[in-house]
């Protein structure tokens, strides 16, 4: 094996724990905001006459706040790196954590106003505005969003130091802040939203839309808020979401290194056969385990 | 439609007028002074298109899009940044760069018409102002992304736009940092009882912190010196308007509690 | 110097191409996350801007390493988008199988065409299926397929054409991302948006795949994306005369 194969080889392992990272760091920062699909939910609680006492973060959808905040990091980091001149690894590591922290500071004004914008806009439904609820959970979210931006950059700071893609630094933080939002928002919230928030409902079902708007708001003890959500969706939801975002970026960039030429879009098709085989064997799964709702009419 | 007191006219003569002048002025004052302290007067002209697409975006979503209300904003984000790239091109060969900001606004305002039409006429969307708000919402993007770019590289010129904004890859930064900035004061404020003032107010906060970021992003072009004044009039300028907003809020909110239980039924006032 | 047509023939066609693909995709929108519609839970657009884009990041390594190979290109960027909605809607399967407990169904179609699976007894009270069940996987995988391709054809074209610029070979400071990458990426991303914010808007919510109904409206989707890439492409092809010294 050649030397520069080995060192690419060490980059898509970090690249792919960064990911990893981020995917978990991604899931639950957006279920302390209660942000993209559950977000609907809440929004439509207190029209349905649920007053409650959850986040409502509605800085657009994931994958359109990713990309914000990635964009972000990666140009405060790359202006750091201007001023500093420092391309030492501890040099890379600050500007790194200063884009990181700068976003996470501009994320958090922008969820303070989104909570603040939704719940004022609501006013004909008696839905108040609590300012601890604010001030719990924005730096909680904050702090999430720091991680999973922290990642996003240092994962695309490999790929870019490693000649992996030849796209500038902000654009390739852009897009990957897109995937990472996309899969968040694809995996993540289905726990969150179909689970967590109607607990009061019967497993093993989707949420009937008649019941639309009528989230659980009450806890094991006290009211219910949204960083015990994050809570709950740290045990299945927030790792699966990272598992998908590590294997996303890992697999894309896995049939680049390890195998050349017309061999990876070969090594792609491959993935993506055994990926259909796998959703054969889970469909079939599901429908044996749990069997059918309505029982055959005909 | 979502009414206001302020009419669609008047925004759109701040947006395109004020949005010139800053970055003019930006300009001009940059080059006979030889420095870059001025770039923060294009990002203030930028926040006056901020202002208008903000209010742009809020006439055409509060039909209901069927998508949400960043997808407008992003489409028309991503056709005023080829048009703003081809007007400074158009400046450069023609050898007039004093008008490369208008010849970006013109082409804007050609693929926004254009996008419009595509929308309402044969894709069928039922909302009367969809030309109109495509082409408003565009032209306002353009002015977005030069001001901003302006902001960052201290000259509207193509190949100072091309080397600092676009290879360093901050287009894209201020392709969604722009655009997030007139988006997001709607979707941020969607609702019944959403006003156009305190979505204004919004809109003003989230310019000023894409000014900071601009700012920021403009420390590594020209240096920590000329990036000064930006980061200041951004910092100074958002706090005025968060804390407007704020106050918007807290007349507008049912109530704004510091802490307490969920209202009873027959607390709620209807 | 003038560009050359065939490059405006490609950006377009990739144009249609992803305001095609994205009909292809199985969108479920927010129903989906409380497993209320069957699809992937993101909007429309953004889950085809989150496949397509990574097929771009394909495409770009690809034109990089491959000094410009068309068919080379073009392929990985397809694949790329392919495997990553084939990932992306294989965990939100896990996620709904063992997260939620239901099993994968949709309501608009009493057998899957693909399993010959009955479909509408697994459907819970209340809800238009949930998850995402062969026949949308496999339409989604098209659709990321097409999408991506669009997306390597646009940025293709683009890069073929920024190349001829003078001085374009440079790069910012010490960063390896020459001018007309860089240049060529940017507005590859703003010309996906256009095409891909037209679909949706034609999509309108929700669409399943290509069993949907709603899959029907292709062509005006095909017809708008082709009038907007046109104009959209042109604007971009015409900075080369504009900074070689005219046509």
């Amino acid at each position: 094996m050649d030397p520069q194969m080995m060192v690419e080889l060490g980059a898509l392992t970090l690249v792919g724990g960064a990911a990893l990272i981020a995917g978990v760091a991604e899931d639950l920062e957006s279920d302390v905001g209660s942000q993209s699909n559950p977000n609907s939910q809440v929004q439509l609680a207190p029209q349905m006459g649920y007053l409650h006492r959850l986040y409502n973060k509605a800085i657009s959808g994931e994958p359109a706040s990713y990309p914000f905040y990635a964009a972000i990091g990666a140009s405060t980091a790359l202006a750091v790196l201007s001023v500093t001149n420092n391309y030492s690894l501890i040099g890379v590591f600050f500007a790194l954590v200063a884009g990181a922290f700068i976003t996470s500071l501009i994320h958090g004004v922008y969820a303070t106003t989104s909570y603040m914008g939704r719940i004022a806009s609501q006013s004909r439904f008696g839905q108040p505005v609590y300012l601890d609820v604010l001030r719990t959970h924005t730096p909680v979210l904050m702090a999430h969003g720091f991680v999973a931006n922290f990642s996003v950059l240092l994962l695309t700071w490999v790929l870019i130091e490693q000649n992996l893609s030849p796209f500038p630094f902000v654009v390739l933080a852009f897009i990957w802040g897109i995937a990472l939002g996309g899969v968040g928002s694809a995996v993540g919230d289905v726990h969150l939203g179909t689970d967590r928030y109607y607990q009061d409902r019967p497993y093993g079902s989707g949420v009937n839309a008649a019941h639309s708007g009528s989230v659980v708001r009450k806890a094991e003890s006290g009211l219910r808020n949204s960083i015990d959500c994050a809570w709950f969706c740290s045990k299945f939801g927030g790792p699966l979401t990272g598992l998908g975002f590590g294997l996303v970026v890992y697999l894309h960039f896995w049939k680049e290194v390890v195998v050349k030429g017309w061999w990876s879009p070969v090594a792609g098709v491959i993935m993506v056969i055994i990926f259909i085989v796998m959703n054969v064997y889970l469909e079939s799964y599901s429908r044996k385990r749990y069997g059918t709702y309505k029982e055959e009419s005909e | 439609m979502a009414e206001g007191d302020r009419s669609p006219g008047s925004l759109l003569g701040i947006g395109v007028i004020g949005g010139l002048i800053g970055i003019y002025l930006a300009n001009y004052l940059n080059m006979v002074t030889g420095t870059a302290w001025f770039s923060f007067i294009a990002a203030l002209g930028a926040i006056l298109a901020v202002f208008w697409g903000a209010d742009a975006v809020r006439r055409v979503a509060s039909y209901g899009l069927g998508t949400g209300v960043p997808s407008i904003g992003l489409l028309s984000i991503g056709a005023g940044q080829i048009a703003v790239l081809l007007g400074l091109a158009i400046g450069k060969f023609a050898g007039l760069e004093l008008a490369d900001p208008i010849i970006a606004l013109i082409l804007a305002a050609i693929v926004g018409i254009v996008n419009g039409v595509m929308a309402r006429r044969v894709i069928k969307m039922n909302i009367a102002i969809m030309e109109r708000s495509m082409t408003e919402i565009a032209m306002a993007a353009s002015i977005i992304l030069l001001g901003f770019s302006t902001a960052i590289a201290g000259s509207f010129a193509f190949d100072q736009i091309m080397a600092y904004v676009v290879a360093s890859g901050f287009i894209i930064m201020v392709f969604i940092v722009g655009g997030m900035a007139m988006l997001h004061p709607f979707n941020a404020c969607l609702g019944p009882d959403e006003r156009q003032k305190r979505t204004l107010n919004l809109a003003l906060s989230t310019g000023f912190l894409a000014m900071l970021v601009s700012g920021i992003a403009a420390g590594a072009i020209n240096g920590v010196p000329a990036a000064v004044p930006t980061l200041i009039v951004a910092i100074v300028g958002w706090i005025i308007y968060y804390m407007r907003f704020w106050a918007d809020t807290k007349q507008d909110a049912a109530a704004m509690l510091s802490t307490g239980l969920i209202p009873k039924e027959e607390e709620v006032m209807t | 110097m003038m560009f050359d047509i065939l490059l405006l023939v490609y950006i377009v066609l990739g144009g249609i191409f992803i305001g095609a693909g994205v009909h292809f995709i199985p969108v479920g929108g927010a129903p989906a996350a409380m497993s209320q519609a069957t699809g992937v839970g993101t909007g429309t657009t953004m889950l085809a801007a989150a496949s397509g884009l990574t097929g771009l990041i394909g495409a770009g390594s690809a034109y990089a390493v491959s000094g410009g190979d068309f068919a080379y290109t073009i392929v990985l960027g397809g694949v790329s988008a392919a495997l990553m909605i084939s990932i992306l809607a294989f965990i939100a399967n896990v996620m709904y199988v063992y997260g939620a407990g239901v099993p994968l169904s949709s309501a608009k179609i009493k057998y899957d065409p693909i399993t010959k699976w009955r479909q509408d007894l697994y459907v819970s009270r209340g809800t238009e299926g949930h998850g995402t069940p062969m026949v949308s996987f496999i339409s989604g995988i098209i659709g990321a397929l097409i999408a991506g391709i669009g997306g390597a054809l646009v940025f293709f074209a683009l890069a073929e054409t920024y190349n001829k610029i003078g001085g374009f070979a440079a790069t910012f400071q010490s960063y390896p991302a020459p001018y007309y990458i860089a240049l060529a990426a940017a507005f590859s991303i703003g010309i996906f948006f256009l095409n891909c914010v037209m679909a949706s808007y034609n999509i309108g919510g929700t669409i399943e795949g290509f069993h949907d109904p709603k899959f029907r409206r292709i062509p005006k989707s095909v017809a708008a994306s082709f009038v907007v890439s046109l104009v959209g492409g042109l604007f971009a092809l015409l900075i080369l005369p504009m900074l070689t010294g005219g046509f």
